[in-house]
């Protein structure tokens, strides 16, 4: 396969391309279904193509096909050539990337346990096991239970035409479900969630999934049965671990996405309410740290070199409540005057690499979870959420809890109903006083590009205490 | 078993600033292949197409099929033959030098039109579909689209979002996309914070046409037995007020995703799925349509029923009356991040996006920011007060499935912001 990735770099330069890349990318994904109790399918998708980019006139070039024929090959390249020169009589300021060193390396994620030994049989039986955790419990039924189980392997090989060549392997497994509760009383409440990892069939074993699930089961039952109103007044408000993540991921990873801020995802994704001239400004308490980290062991975003061939690293997106990196390409950089992070990431062969997050969380704190509510007189904690989304700029931001208790004088006492936080990115970070040590992360597919790419991700962190803050929602 | 190929020639340009950042072109032939054993279903798609692939693969499908536990509700494939009306648009073939033009041509009007900066993207696509069963079903399709999405900025708060999409290159106009993104950007400028309240708005074709794509979803048989539908056990019953008529449409002419056939081999069809409010019709295959105890609609999907196009029957009012007679309230012109917090209830939010605009006494008084919908898709629905004559085809980032409609109005929408 590399031959044919020489092929195209070579073909690009005859062209006059100044820069070119081939992506060889193969994806298998293979899913299984059951839908209340009943198998729905079990299948696979297969994707096997080649993605070329260019700098041709100065105007960025990108394509791509599943023929891995030369001639097709050699089409395809043309096609992106032809296309990005005429483009270039329209460019008022041709691309630059930023230097990047050269590197010839493999790397790869292993399997203790082959994602291809485990039979469907075996797939099967575990999602039926897990979904008879779904009993009617207290009056309380599951009408609706839809599991999904996937394992995905990822093979890459990435040149360009400054000599690096990377060859890659990532195995990934996935189990998601949504799940709906019901009481003829007291109406339906719905659980969606996701487990994901990079490695073989033995993560999933860590999971202890039927514990969690039969977990799930019974506080969705709670809620429902015993769920009150959130209060209205101005309160304390501890957010746990997968709220943390979520507010990461959409509140700093992404508006730090530096092709954001440059305004390149205006039509669809948006921009970002961060400038440039906000890095070394305060956004946040000094209790804040974020990072974006590809190459956390184990994690759904794992990578050691981006889909530009730029090594890996952790990236420090604010640190103690100071901006103080962004999420950059090669181009993005360039634009500033600095060297890429490897944020570039493509989800397909078929798809151009943008600037992405890959496992995005907030840092951990020195204290024990009991210590964040003991001071609280009246508040809520907020452990998961279902409902949520955030303006076009990053800055207006809505997440409705799912599991929430009432906190009074210190301690959790009841379950309250769809709790709303309705708050602004600044307003949310400059209202962290205490962090917990309890750090874990929850795997996520993440939408940006047009066309869409959803990359996986993890989002993450420790439980958080936000003070005076009015629930919102009215 | 039922197989398809679906041959897909696309390029996409995306400009962002005011020029162009990057031009993309995909080729790819993919074969898709559903089996069923003895109930026992599995489905795989191959990019790999030589003949000892294809062959390797269906074996695979099999084996799994056999390990796989019976599916119930599958019903096998409808017999055919089946006769298709051909499509009677011929796809265009058009060069990447005059997407380049088109591109151009929206950038300048709109800057012409008042904005300071312009993005945007514009596909061209040509699909051919390929189609067998081992029902003695077999056909092929072909459809070309052009779509331009324009987001046109007066400045970094003030932001008009515009769209031209169409099957023919005659019916595509970008610059007028240019235009109108600019034309409410410029209204927009200076926004201030809008106010959290109960609220009379307008849902310009934008933000209706992105609700409708989740009542669609709803209307899925597949998405009513997963939990996911506020519209479970509601056929017969009003679900909205009797202004709405809402249809799937799988053989419009200028449908930007009209097919001959469904997944199945079905020839598709028109299907009312809300007459005047009341809920007629879940979108079906061949198996959900047997557990229903009716006929498919020809929107397979082997597993999930899809919607084609999306059609909203047109209202009284014209475009220029209905700030008039929604009197007091507010304008919304685009929306995007719908998320719900029970699919079964309809409890969502969704947040509002490009310009925004306060209306008192039938006039825009100010610009507003900040704001969202925060309220639940069924009383939404209910609340339907009035429709525009005109509809527009709506079809972008946040509109998935192309969809022509009005302008409505609706009463006591609830709008929140947030706190700190």
């Amino acid at each position: 396969m590399e031959d044919i990735g020489r092929f195209a770099i070579n073909y690009a330069s005859s062209l006059g391309a100044t820069y070119s890349e081939a992506r060889i990318q193969k994806d298998t994904n293979n899913t299984t279904i059951i839908k209340n109790g009943v198998s729905q399918f079990s299948g696979f998708i297969r994707e096997l193509g080649i993605g070329i980019r260019l700098v041709i006139n100065g105007a960025l070039g990108f394509a791509s096909t599943n023929d891995l024929g030369r001639d097709s090959i050699a089409e395809t390249v043309l096609s992106a050539a032809s296309m990005a020169r005429v483009a270039a009589t329209t460019l008022k300021k041709p691309i630059s990337l930023s230097s990047s060193q050269t590197r010839t390396d493999s790397w790869s994620v292993k399997q203790k346990k082959r994602l291809q030994s485990v039979s469907v049989e075996d797939k099967l039986e575990l999602l039926f096991e897990l979904d008879k955790s779904f009993r009617t419990r207290r009056g309380v039924k599951f009408p609706a239970r839809l599991l999904s189980l996937s394992e995905m392997i990822t093979d890459k090989i990435f040149l360009n035409s400054e000599g690096t060549c990377i060859t890659s392997r990532v195995p990934r497994v996935a189990l998601s479900y949504m799940i709906t509760a019901y009481s003829p009383t007291k109406g339906t409440a719905q659980r969606f969630n996701k487990r994901g990892e990079t490695g073989g069939w033995e993560t999933i074993l860590t999971w202890n999934l039927t514990e969690s699930i039969s977990e799930e089961a019974e506080i969705l039952s709670s809620i429902i049965k015993r769920g009150r109103k959130p209060p209205r007044e101005e309160l304390d408000i501890v957010l746990g671990s997968e709220v943390v993540g979520i507010v990461c991921h959409e509140s700093c990873g992404h508006p730090f996405e530096a092709d954001r801020i440059l305004g390149r995802e205006a039509a669809a994704a948006g921009e970002s309410f961060v400038t440039v001239d906000m890095l070394g400004k305060r956004l946040g308490s000094t209790h804040v740290t974020v990072i974006d980290d590809p190459t956390l062991p184990n994690s759904y975003g794992y990578y050691l070199y981006d889909d530009e061939g730029v090594q890996a690293a952790p990236r420090q997106l604010i640190k103690n409540g100071i901006v103080n990196t962004f999420l950059h390409d090669r181009a993005t950089a360039a634009d500033l005057g600095i060297e890429s992070n490897g944020a570039s990431r493509s989800t397909s062969y078929a798809r151009e690499p943008i600037v992405r997050m890959s496992n995005t969380y907030m840092d951990s704190g020195d204290y024990s979870f009991q210590e964040l509510i003991e001071p609280i007189s009246k508040g809520i904690y907020i452990n998961s959420f279902m409902e949520w989304n955030i303006d076009d700029r990053r800055f207006n931001q809505r997440y409705v809890g799912l599991e929430a208790y009432f906190i009074r004088k210190g301690e959790l006492t009841h379950i309250i109903r769809n709790p709303v936080i309705e708050i602004t990115t600044s307003g949310l970070f400059t209202s962290v006083d205490a962090v917990a040590k309890d750090i874990s992360f929850s795997a996520a597919t993440c939408g940006k590009g047009d066309p869409q790419q959803g990359a996986p991700v993890w989002t993450g962190g420790p439980s958080i205490r936000l003070r005076k803050v009015r629930l919102g929602g009215s | 078993m039922a197989a398809t190929c679906v041959t897909e020639d696309a390029k996409l340009i995306r400009f962002t600033n005011n020029h162009i950042i990057v031009t993309q072109a995909w080729r790819s032939s993919v074969v898709s292949v559903m089996v069923a054993v003895k109930k026992r279903v599995a489905i795989g798609s191959i990019e790999d197409l030589s003949r000892s692939s294809i062959k390797d693969s269906v074996n695979y499908l099999v084996k799994i099929a056999k390990s796989t536990k019976p599916n119930r509700d599958y019903i096998s494939l409808p017999r055919g033959p089946f006769k298709y009306t051909a499509q009677k648009l011929n796809p265009d073939s058009i060069q990447g030098s005059s997407l380049v033009w088109y591109v151009r041509d929206a950038i300048e009007s709109a800057i012409s039109s008042g904005a300071e900066r312009v993005a945007g993207a514009l596909a061209f696509k040509n699909i051919e579909t390929e189609l067998a069963t081992s029902s003695s079903t077999s056909g092929h399709d072909s459809l070309s689209s052009l779509e331009i999405s324009v987001r046109a900025f007066a400045s970094d708060e003030a932001s008009g979002q515009a769209s031209s999409c169409a099957r023919l290159e005659k019916d595509f106009h970008p610059e007028q996309a240019g235009q109108a993104a600019a034309t409410v950007a410029r209204e927009a400028l200076n926004p201030v914070d809008g106010k959290s309240g109960v609220y009379d708005v307008v849902l310009g074709p934008n933000v209706f046409a992105n609700l409708l794509n989740d009542v669609m979803f709803a209307a899925s048989a597949f998405n009513i037995d997963s939990g996911l539908s506020f519209m479970t056990s509601k056929l017969g019953k009003r679900v909205a007020s009797s202004n709405l008529t809402l249809i799937d449409d799988g053989t419009l002419d200028d449908g930007l995703n009209s097919r001959a056939f469904d997944d199945e081999g079905v020839p598709t069809t028109r299907t009312t799925v809300v007459e005047n409010g009341i809920l007629r019709s879940y979108l079906h295959n061949t198996s959900t349509a047997k557990k229903f105890k009716t006929s498919s609609t020809a929107n397979a999907g082997w597993i999930v029923p899809q919607p084609w196009n999306i059609v909203v029957e047109g209202g009284d009012l014209h475009e220029e009356e209905m700030l008039k007679e929604l009197g007091d309230g507010i304008y919304m012109t685009n929306n995007w991040y719908t998320r719900f917090q029970d699919y079964r209830s309809g409890d969502f939010s969704s947040v509002c996006r490009d310009g925004l605009f306060r209306v008192k006494g039938g006039e825009i008084t100010e610009s507003l920011k900040g704001l969202r919908i925060s309220d639940n898709l069924p009383r939404i629905l209910q609340n339907i007060a009035a429709m525009s004559r005109s509809r527009k085809w709506v079809k972008w980032w946040e509109v998935e499935i192309p969809t022509l409609t009005p302008s409505v109005i609706v009463r006591n929408v609830r709008l929140t912001r947030s706190t700190k």
